[in-house]
């Protein structure tokens, strides 16, 4: 016998009225958010490493059979690094091949740039930039094949086997070249090794995507619930009226699927419709290549199915009650109570987390993990707290409109925890990343140049002819020998200490370039690569996470408000019958989630902070300051936007509390 | 002498459909009035414009003698929480709130601190029927007591008038007559008048009065004398 469960699901759908529609719009809604947060975050991870693998061909990768010397160089511009990438053919070698982004293998006198670096070529007087080049022919264009992204300033140049900027002097020589000036015979450009600049684009974007998913599924679990009363009492009547358990599940769980399929489909046309305004948004060396940023068929398909099932999985769940006793959800008697095993477990991590850290000096990855697992018991106590603070504040309440926040708080713990939640648990992912981890202490290199010399000697000749340079430029600046700073990472060399800002330094650095023998000159950016590119991961990766906590929060709130208002609609049009205020409504729904956010929302930031400081700690770094001050702001802005959220829902509860004598009918 | 509440010459009309034409109805103090008619004969409308829900569209509705069917929004709002009192089928208890919250809540809306209105509201349990079960979730209760609680509430804040719609709709014979029979007397007892829309005869039987409504008319409507 042909099963009832389709057609009398698509029947009720479509009987369900123009308040069945809203609900279902609203889920759809949901579902779309959370796709579309989904594909943007598994975007910028697939995107992230497919970036990071076109840095690759620019280390050289050694064949001592080679057939042509690459060496790779780094200088900075107004604190922004150039990749310099010199190659020259050995003679009576085979060809060789021409590396990504250019159509041959350039030959001497030859050079190409990327388009950002044309375009600071063009912006910067010669003295500060063109004339660390050669002059002799106009350059070419790099292609997007060679460069990870558009923004990436990039220089290709061909040279003479002889020429010192492929000598064995240019090669790596002081603890700052790592990853930034390299040499070495060559075959041909399958380099293995990423860049300094992208090799943790990767690492920190999966960190933030692991943050982020627990409200991303929030929200699309919040999609699942949305009209979960008005169908509870739908299904429990046809609970009562003879329908199994089972078929009840599959009608849900098929409505909810569909649905959430619509929306997540929806959510997938709106990326692929954004993917050009999202490669605009720079993360790391700069902005992305579209094609970078498509995650492809396969992906946009497991991520729609993944969110209709987590929507539909949601919406089964919450059946249970009605599947085992429908009588109880139609007479809503069932107080859904925590227990005290949330606090128990809770309490057990925190312990353990003090034990783990107490005494010791871990890992910031060792640490990252108890901040995994605190991020997680929380998500267990939220609900828990939630609960015992509508009781409390139930108990002192004195006006109507806390009464009313408290009862609902205590009524239904977890369904208010569910639309704080993303906010909290971003306050304690903001805490921890916007005021961790940013403060590395480092040697303070300001105004000063290096230039490595091949020896001693070599450096004390160069210091008269650095003056005659920087003079003749017209750069104030005192030069010698001495390395108090350690800016030469133990090298010989000159230091100059520049007066002026970044103008004087970048002329500074171009005017000093022949006297490095096959190395740049370079300043206090260079020596820093490697801790800035770790530490301005972090801080973007703390404003994204923030940013995107805030999105998916404010549409979980803003949606779990319209749908309270959708599901609650006949009590709330009873009670403005009666004479019940509608601002007391209006205050009521908001105190509902303000008490939560208050109490969690603070005490998970402070927890965060408190995690920054251990991880500080840890690796020997101090606070940063301007993080706090982010954190502040970014945390109210949030509390504001998830505000205005519930209060987009305000014309709803208007709406439908306008006409109350249909409020009983 | 004078009615407590009335309505003079109500019209009432949705789109080409007269649900009111041209009623006439007056209700005085301790006085119980059912109005009864087959469905879609216009008694909720009826109600619905003698309690300031919908407007009519012409026309007064006179309370104590004073015109409200001109009020705002605002101030019908406030003359509905404080001189009526509404018992409706089902659904008017909040369901998270105890019983006791329930009835206090009114009286909260009003000003009164959440203490004197809980002692306040508790009052109600003992005359009701409702005794032990002030801290009883509507969910916790049978339909007879939570419509007894529904009672509570709409005189907790002393009305002029109760307006009860099908307030038996919901419960079974024997508890519905127990409930109307509590209903009709307490409101008595409390100097209000109750205004009482049902389809159940039997439960009409315990008004002092029975308008019958049909198409938009009362057919039996009878002068009514304060006594």
């Amino acid at each position: 016998m042909r099963s009832p469960v389709l057609p009398l699901t698509w029947h009720l759908a479509k009987a369900s009225g123009r308040r069945g529609f809203q609900s279902q719009l609203l889920a759809a809604a949901a579902a779309a958010v959370g796709s579309l947060v989904l594909l943007t975050l598994l975007a910028a991870y697939l995107g992230a490493g497919a970036r990071a693998d076109r840095t690759a061909w620019r280390t050289p990768a050694p064949d001592r059979h080679g057939t042509a010397i690459q060496a790779l160089a780094t200088t900075y511009a107004r604190d922004e690094p150039i990749t310099v990438v010199s190659l020259a053919q050995l003679p009576h070698r085979a060809p060789t091949p021409a590396p990504p982004g250019l159509n041959s293998f350039p030959k001497q006198g030859d050079w190409y740039v990327s388009p950002a670096l044309a375009r600071l070529l063009h912006t910067l007087p010669p003295t500060q930039l063109a004339d660390r080049f050669p002059k002799s022919t106009p350059y070419g264009t790099i292609g997007a094949a060679g460069l990870a992204s558009p923004d990436e300033l990039v220089a290709v140049i061909g040279r003479a086997p002889t020429d010192p900027a492929v000598s064995k002097s240019a090669d790596r020589q002081g603890i700052y070249d790592d990853g930034l000036t390299a040499r070495s015979v060559v075959s041909g450009f399958a380099g293995t090794r990423r860049s300094v600049f992208t090799v943790d684009d990767q690492a920190a974007v999966l960190l933030g995507v692991g943050l982020l998913v627990v409200p991303v599924v929030v929200l699309a679990a919040a999609a699942g619930r949305l009209g979960a009363a008005r169908r509870e009492q739908r299904l429990a009547a046809l609970r009562l009226a003879g329908a199994t358990p089972r078929q009840i599940l599959a009608m849900t769980g098929v409505e909810a699927a569909a649905v959430g399929a619509a929306g997540a489909l929806a959510g997938a046309v709106a990326y692929g419709a954004l993917l050009p305004a999202l490669a605009e948004v720079p993360y790391g060396i700069g902005t992305w290549y579209v094609g970078q940023l498509w995650v492809g068929l396969p992906w946009v398909a497991a991520v729609v199915a993944g969110v209709a099932a987590l929507i539909a999985v949601s919406a089964m769940s919450t059946l249970r009650q009605v599947a085992s006793s429908p009588l109880g959800v139609a007479q809503q008697s069932d107080p859904r109570r925590t227990r005290l095993i949330r606090l128990v477990m809770f309490v057990a991590v925190l312990v353990y987390i003090r034990v783990s850290t107490h005494g010791s000096t871990l890992k910031p990855g060792t640490l990252v993990a108890l901040m995994v697992l605190f991020y997680g018991a929380f998500w267990m106590f939220g609900p828990w707290l939630v609960d015992r603070l509508g009781r409390v504040v139930g108990r002192f309440a004195r006006r109507p409109a806390t009464l009313l926040a408290a009862r609902r708080l205590s009524d239904d713990p977890r369904g208010a925890w569910r639309t704080v939640s993303g906010l909290v648990l971003a306050g304690f992912v903001a805490g921890f990343f916007t005021v961790g981890l940013l403060g590395i202490v480092g040697l303070d290199h300001r105004g000063q140049v290096a230039v490595p010399t091949a020896n001693a000697a070599e450096a004390r000749h160069a210091v008269g002819e650095a003056r005659r340079l920087l003079g003749a430029a017209g750069v104030d600046a005192t030069v010698g020998t001495n390395d108090d700073g350690f800016l030469l990472g133990g090298t010989d060399g000159v230091v100059a200490h520049v007066s002026g800002g970044p103008a004087a330094l970048d002329t500074a650095v171009t005017v000093l370039q022949p006297l490095g023998a096959g190395r740049l000159p370079y300043a206090g950016a260079y020596a820093e690569a490697q801790d800035a590119a770790v530490s301005d991961r972090l801080a973007q990766l703390g404003t994204a996470t923030l940013a995107v906590s805030f999105l998916v929060a404010t549409a979980s709130a803003g949606l779990t408000a319209a749908a309270n208002v959708l599901d609650r609609r006949r009590t709330y049009g009873l009670l403005r019958l009666s004479g019940t205020p509608l601002k007391v409504l209006d205050r009521a729904r908001v105190r509902e989630t303000v008490l939560p956010l208050l109490v969690l929302a603070g005490g998970t930031t402070a927890t965060g902070l408190y995690a920054a400081v251990q991880v500080n700690k840890a690796a020997g770094t101090t606070i940063s300051t301007s993080g706090a001050v982010q954190l502040a702001v970014c945390v109210t802005l949030g509390a504001l936007a998830m505000l205005a959220a519930i209060g987009a829902s305000r014309p709803l509860l208007r709406a439908v509390t306008a006409d109350p004598a249909r409020a009983t009918d | 002498m004078s009615a407590v509440l009335a309505g003079v010459g109500l019209v009432k009309k949705y789109g080409s459909t007269t649900a009111l034409a041209g009623v006439d109805v007056e209700v005085g103090a301790r006085d119980s009035v059912a109005i009864m008619g087959p469905s879609g004969s216009g008694k909720s409308t009826l109600l619905h414009t003698l309690a300031g829900i919908i407007r009519p569209d012409g026309g007064q509705v006179l309370l104590r003698g004073d015109r409200i069917d001109d009020l705002g929004e605002n101030r019908l709002s406030a003359l509905r929480r404080k001189r009526f009192g509404f018992v409706f089928q089902s659904g008017q208890l909040l369901p998270e709130l105890p019983a006791e919250e329930n009835v206090a809540l009114p009286l909260m809306l009003e000003g009164l601190p959440r203490a004197q209105a809980v002692e306040r509201a508790r009052r109600w349990f003992a005359p009701l029927g409702l005794d032990g079960l002030e801290l009883r979730r509507p969910g916790q209760l049978s339909g007879g007591q939570a419509q007894r609680v529904a009672i509570a509430r709409a005189l907790a804040v002393a009305p002029d008038v109760v307006f009860a719609d099908e307030p038996t709709g919901a419960l079974d014979q024997a508890t519905g007559t127990e409930v109307v029979r509590l209903l009709t007397s307490v409101t008595r007892e409390q100097g209000a008048a109750l205004v009482m829309v049902t389809h159940d005869a039997e439960v009409a039987a315990h008004c002092d009065r029975v308008l019958r409504v049909r198409d938009g008319r009362i057919s039996n409507y009878s002068q009514f004398t304060v006594s």
